[in-house]
């Protein structure tokens, strides 16, 4: 490969050129599955449409009053939080801190949605008070349903 | 280095030689460009063996690339591989074309290695001082056996299951230690998720690990010894120093890249027309399936295992198989010390009759695991003995003529 002919003979060169093009190919061949590979797979996680909450309207109201707060469940693979406002409307959020994404708790006894991890303080319509984040949480819509023993139970929907 | 001879100075922009220069400086890297300037590879003959080795690690490299693509995807339990084996090739855009290449690659890499085994023998390759690159090299033959076999069992399918069952029960046969032995290497009485995470452990960290290591050590003496020269190459040009031969950089290096070419080629060829099966989930407490068998590399013991009768010379089935194959590791082990006339150039005619004999069992061995012979064992071991002096016969003559020829 390296006797007598200079790159500058036109024959020359165009192989050089012919085997750098192939080369890129078969690079751009070999990388192209593999960066498909790479990448997650569609969701396959199921995004129900609405989800009925782990607890009833009296069950949170009662919590609530001793200064305590249901955990969160999942709802569309997040964290959902539901608060009942002293005005007896309910309130649902997705939980995940518009900070850098911990799960935020409710403190009925401070009136707030408080962020563990970097002292982040939102009120209870979910507007960010002081601290770190720099958003409101994000709102799911959310409403009573008469069950047929009489209880009345919280669903949680997507706002949009 | 190599590509740099390429391209020739007056055409080259000032900062990529400068960046050379800077890179060379810092890395010490003329200690590299000094060995790859030194490194030869004679011409001959048998100039063609010399490309096996590089191939093996060709073959090598793409198995650590491709494994540690699906390690990114599968989950070692026994609730969770086969589906995630399942998704790897359903779920995952081109899973099926990284978990195929993986698997006949797997194949090929062993095939190579049988290969690059037998030539070294025949260009006795492992003599003075190159007795521990022979050793080595087994050592690493015996560990990608071993990749090969703690693979298998990862699908969690039917077959891997019933072929590990068998093949860690063969090590039961192991006198007096077979016991324990088995237990080690199921973690356990019975092939279960213990097994399953002990295989995998092996397959991806430790005899990685432990292949790196040995492989440095073989590639150290490759490069410490250099090329062995065969007698007859030596002798036709009166003396190994006389031998023609060309720099390994560029010149053998780019004829070993036509080759990966190739491979990668045949690689892809291969995954895209005969994708790797799945089979079904294992079911440990079903009856094993049929037409269970090991991969090809190990047929020709699987072979062995069925022939042998309950009992041989007082000893079980197995115990007297595992003793056998075990004696033939040893004596292939041995071979550099059982060349006695090896320094002098002498002839090695029973090495070479039992390694002719030892080729031809492997090849009738296999046959009859795969069904396509119906041979006893007395059968196998006469046609692959007549076989033997046939060839070596035909050898003599052959040999003979070539040199009547060479005197004319
Ligand atoms: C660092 C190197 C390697 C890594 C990280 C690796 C990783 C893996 C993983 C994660 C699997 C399970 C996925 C599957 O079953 O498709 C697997 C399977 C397998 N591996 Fe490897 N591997 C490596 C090297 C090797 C080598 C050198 C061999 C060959 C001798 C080999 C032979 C196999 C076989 C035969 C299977 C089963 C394929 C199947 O049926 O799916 N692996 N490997
Ligand atoms: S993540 Fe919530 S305040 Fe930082």
């Amino acid at each position: 490969m390296m006797e007598a002919t200079s790159p500058s003979t036109p024959r020359r060169a165009w192989l050089v050129r012919t085997l750098q093009a192939s080369v890129a190919a078969s690079v751009a061949a070999i990388f192209y599955p593999v960066v498909r590979f790479l990448w997650p797979r569609r969701g396959t996680v199921s995004s129900a449409a609405e989800v009925v909450a782990p607890f009833t309207v009296a069950q949170l109201k009662s919590l609530q009053e001793k200064g305590e707060a249901p955990p969160p469940f999942n709802f569309d693979n997040k964290p959902c939080l539901v608060v009942l406002m002293p005005d007896g409307d309910l309130r649902a959020y997705n939980g995940i801190c518009t900070h850098v994404a911990c799960t935020v708790t409710v403190r009925p006894g401070h009136g707030d949605i408080f962020c563990n991890c970097h002292n982040g303080v939102y009120d209870l319509n979910g507007q960010p008070v002081s601290g770190p984040p720099p958003r409101p949480l994000e709102a799911y819509k959310v409403f009573r349903r008469k069950t047929p023993s009489g209880q009345e139970e919280i669903v949680v929907s997507r706002s949009t | 280095m190599s590509l740099a001879a390429l391209d020739s100075p007056p055409n080259r922009p000032r900062w990529t030689a400068r960046l050379k220069e800077f890179l060379i400086d810092r890395l010490g890297l003329e200690t590299f460009a000094e060995l790859a300037a030194k490194k030869r590879v004679p011409i001959h003959r048998s100039t063609v063996f010399y490309f096996l080795g590089g191939m093996a690690l060709f073959l090598f490299g793409i198995q650590v690339v491709t494994g540690i693509l699906l390690s990114l995807y599968y989950k070692p339990s026994p609730d969770q591989a086969f589906e995630s084996v399942r998704a790897i090739m359903t779920e995952i855009e081109y899973g099926w074309l990284i978990r195929s290449i993986h698997s006949w690659s797997a194949n090929l890499l062993i095939g190579v290695l049988y290969l690059h085994l037998l030539t070294t023998f025949i260009m006795r390759a492992y003599r003075r001082p190159r007795e521990f690159t022979w050793i080595t090299g087994l050592v690493l033959l015996a560990m990608f056996l071993a990749f090969g076999f703690s693979g298998y069992l990862l699908p969690w399918n039917q077959l891997a299951f019933f072929a590990t069952k068998v093949g860690t029960d063969i090590t039961g046969g192991v006198p007096l230690v077979g016991e324990s032995m088995l237990l080690l290497a199921r973690s356990g009485e019975e092939v279960t998720g213990d097994t399953l995470a002990r295989f995998y452990s092996l397959h991806v960290v430790i005899l990685p690990l432990a292949v790196l290591a040995v492989l440095g050590v073989h590639l150290y003496l490759v490069q410490k010894h250099g090329m062995s020269v065969p007698d007859a190459a030596a002798r036709r040009y009166g003396g190994p120093e006389h031998v023609p031969s060309m720099p390994f950089v560029p010149h053998f290096l780019l004829r070993d890249m036509v080759g990966w070419y190739v491979a990668l080629g045949l690689l892809a060829a291969l995954a895209a027309l005969f994708p790797w099966e799945l089979g079904t989930k294992a079911d440990p407490f079903g009856a094993a399936p049929e037409g269970i068998k090991p991969e090809w590399y190990f047929l020709f013991m699987f072979a062995t295992l069925e022939q042998t009768p309950s009992h041989v010379f007082g000893l079980e089935n197995k115990q007297a198989v595992v003793l056998f194959f075990s004696l033939v590791g040893l004596v292939v082990l041995a071979v550099p010390f059982l060349d006695r006339r090896a320094d002098r150039g002498g002839p090695r005619p029973a090495l070479s009759f039992l390694a002719t004999w030892a080729v031809f069992a492997f090849v009738v061995q296999t046959a009859v695991g795969l069904g396509l012979l119906h041979f006893g064992l007395s059968v196998s071991v006469f046609v692959s003995g007549a076989l033997a002096i046939a060839f070596r016969l035909l050898m003599l003559w052959w040999c003979a003529l070539d040199r009547r020829r060479m005197s004319a």
